[in-house]
């Protein structure tokens, strides 16, 4: 303790000030920050590649020797999947297309009309406590920080930090990040569905009677959540029954104090899927992310597990509406009005991330604000 | 000028993040990819350490500063965090050191566990306090019970690295 000196006294205090200044620019977000970390990446990444290659053969080893088992049960797995999921696959782009067509044709934003920049993973966070990966493209590509990134499977995260030629990305297994998402939920009997086939009209003169003649087409789907044609919600129509008044604006021209006959045009949406928005929170790589504030509303009923989970969307969602996230894997009900946890099984894998496109999409809660 | 590069060059912090920069680079790919237990093996607090055990607590705590910065600049966490870590790493390496009479290779390398386990709790606690969610897990316990006994492992020749490296301008003169 002899040498517990001023001038070592000084050194801690030095120490601690620099650090805690540093620390306070970071947070603030100073840009004398940023570029020194720019600077220091543009400096280290020689260096890197280098031990990279240096290095590549011990990891090989060590990669065979840890998991060469698993590998191999992966690889007869994963031919057995490709199998299956070949003929699903083309049913799902076509579905896919239609379901982009549809919503362009009405106007509605789709993720076909969003540019994309496609980058490769060329590095993960080496810290236990976050869970980022560094991707090859950078603001040269127009890659700014709150842009979406996903691969061919899903959702992957979102853009926190970007330099030149590289950004890093938060992925959504990270405890920090959050995103609004909606739960489609299945309905009971989601493998026989009936798609509206020949439409015959006939109009009278007094009313407008549609009769809509449904011949059933039945047709099989395994992708739960996912009805062919479950979209197009004919309408059907009932007659009034004796006594009952049909309601303003269905019927024409009206006819004050004056029972019509004329029938009431109820939607047949009793049977498509039922959504509810929820919060989907990220708690680490070894544990699935959660979705949070789902209501507990009766008409949404239990959600069943494998469930498609889905963004949002929104002016303040951080994503776009409609891309895939992964799949319901476990509810967990709780009491009260506390609506159902639910575990989510992402459908990105994110043990083996290569090529990821990320959409140049800025939600408006990432867009620089005025001073 | 080609003098002035030589004495900057011998200066023992120069070294040091030379080395510091060796250690970084293996950081972030070798030991990224080799996850025992699923746990990344933390090298660069295995540098800061062996600097406080190598030179005692005050050098200990400036390299592991230095250390720590370098760390800094490739995590997405906010700039002198690890610093601040490492550095109270460094210093403690030092420090219990100096509690031991004669010092032997398997003091050394209990000395280079026991400071692993502090950093490795001090990590998620200060990522914890400026603001991150979710780190101060029971997860901890599994990283830095890996994390301790690797570093304890090779304490010893990053040690004698460490010392190579900081050792006084006038011994490499």
């Amino acid at each position: 303790m002899a040498g517990y000196s001023f001038t070592r006294r000084r050194a801690i205090l030095l120490l601690s000030l620099t650090s805690v200044l540093l620390i306070t620019l970071d947070l603030r977000g100073s840009s004398a920050v940023n570029f020194t970390r720019s600077a220091f990446g543009s400096v280290f990444r020689p260096i890197e590649s280098a031990t990279r290659v240096v290095t590549r053969p011990i990891q090989n080893t060590w990669n065979g020797i840890t998991r060469y088992n698993d590998v191999l049960a992966e690889n007869r797995r994963l031919r057995d999947l490709v199998a299956y999921d070949e003929g699903a696959t083309i049913a799902a782009i076509a579905s896919v297309r239609e379901a982009q067509e549809l919503l362009a044709l009405n106007g509605l934003p789709t993720l076909a009309g969003i540019s994309s920049c496609t980058a490769q993973v060329v590095g993960q966070s080496p810290s236990n406590f976050a869970q980022t990966v560094e991707l090859n493209r950078g603001s040269e590509c127009g890659i700014k920080v709150g842009m979406p990134v996903l691969n061919a499977a899903g959702m992957i995260g979102k853009v926190t930090d970007v330099y030149n030629k590289r950004s890093v990305v938060m992925l959504i297994t990270d405890p920090g990040y959050s995103l609004s998402v909606k739960i489609v939920n299945t309905p009971p009997t989601t493998t026989t569905t009936t798609i509206p086939g020949q439409v015959v009209e006939s109009t009278t003169t007094t009313t407008t009677t549609t009769t809509t003649t449904t011949i059933p087409r039945t047709t099989t789907t395994t992708i739960k959540g996912f009805t062919p044609g479950g979209t197009a919600a004919p309408t059907t129509t009932q007659p009034l029954q004796p006594g009952e008044t049909a309601p303003p604006g269905t019927v024409g021209p009206n006819q004050p104090g004056k029972n019509t006959n004329s029938p009431i045009t109820v939607p047949a949406g009793a049977d498509l899927p039922l959504r509810e928005t929820g919060a989907l929170e990220g708690r680490g790589l070894t544990k699935s992310p959660v979705v949070r504030f789902i209501e507990n509303q009766p008409r949404f009923g239990a959600v069943a597990v494998g469930s498609p989970v889905i963004s949002s969307g929104g002016a303040t969602s951080l994503a776009p509406p409609d891309i895939v996230i992964g799949t319901v894997s476990r509810v967990v009900k709780r009491s009260g009005t506390l609506g159902p946890l639910l575990e989510v099984k992402l459908s990105a894998n994110f043990d083996n991330l290569n090529f990821v496109r990320v959409l140049l999409y800025q939600p408006i809660t990432e867009r620089p604000t005025a001073p | 000028m080609i003098e002035r590069l030589v004495v900057l060059a011998e200066a023992r912090y120069t070294r040091l993040i030379l080395l510091g920069l060796l250690f970084l680079s293996l950081q972030t790919t070798i030991f990224n990819e080799m996850r025992p237990f699923g746990v990344s093996l933390q090298v660069m607090l295995l540098l800061a350490a062996s600097c406080g055990l190598a030179k005692g607590s005050q050098t200990g705590a400036v390299a592991g500063f230095i250390i720590g910065l370098l760390y800094d600049m490739v995590l997405t966490t906010p700039l002198g965090l690890c610093a601040a870590v490492f550095a109270v790493v460094g210093y403690l390496a030092g420090f219990v050191h100096t509690f031991v009479h004669e010092s032997t290779w398997w003091s050394r390398m209990l000395a280079s566990l026991g400071v692993s386990i502090i950093g490795m709790f001090m990590l998620p606690i200060a990522f914890t306090i400026t603001g991150a969610e979710g780190v101060l897990t029971t997860d901890v316990f599994l990283v830095a019970s890996v994390v301790a006994v690797f570093n304890a492992v090779l304490s010893l020749p990053t040690e004698w690295l460490c010392n190579w490296a900081i050792r006084d301008e006038s011994l490499v003169r």
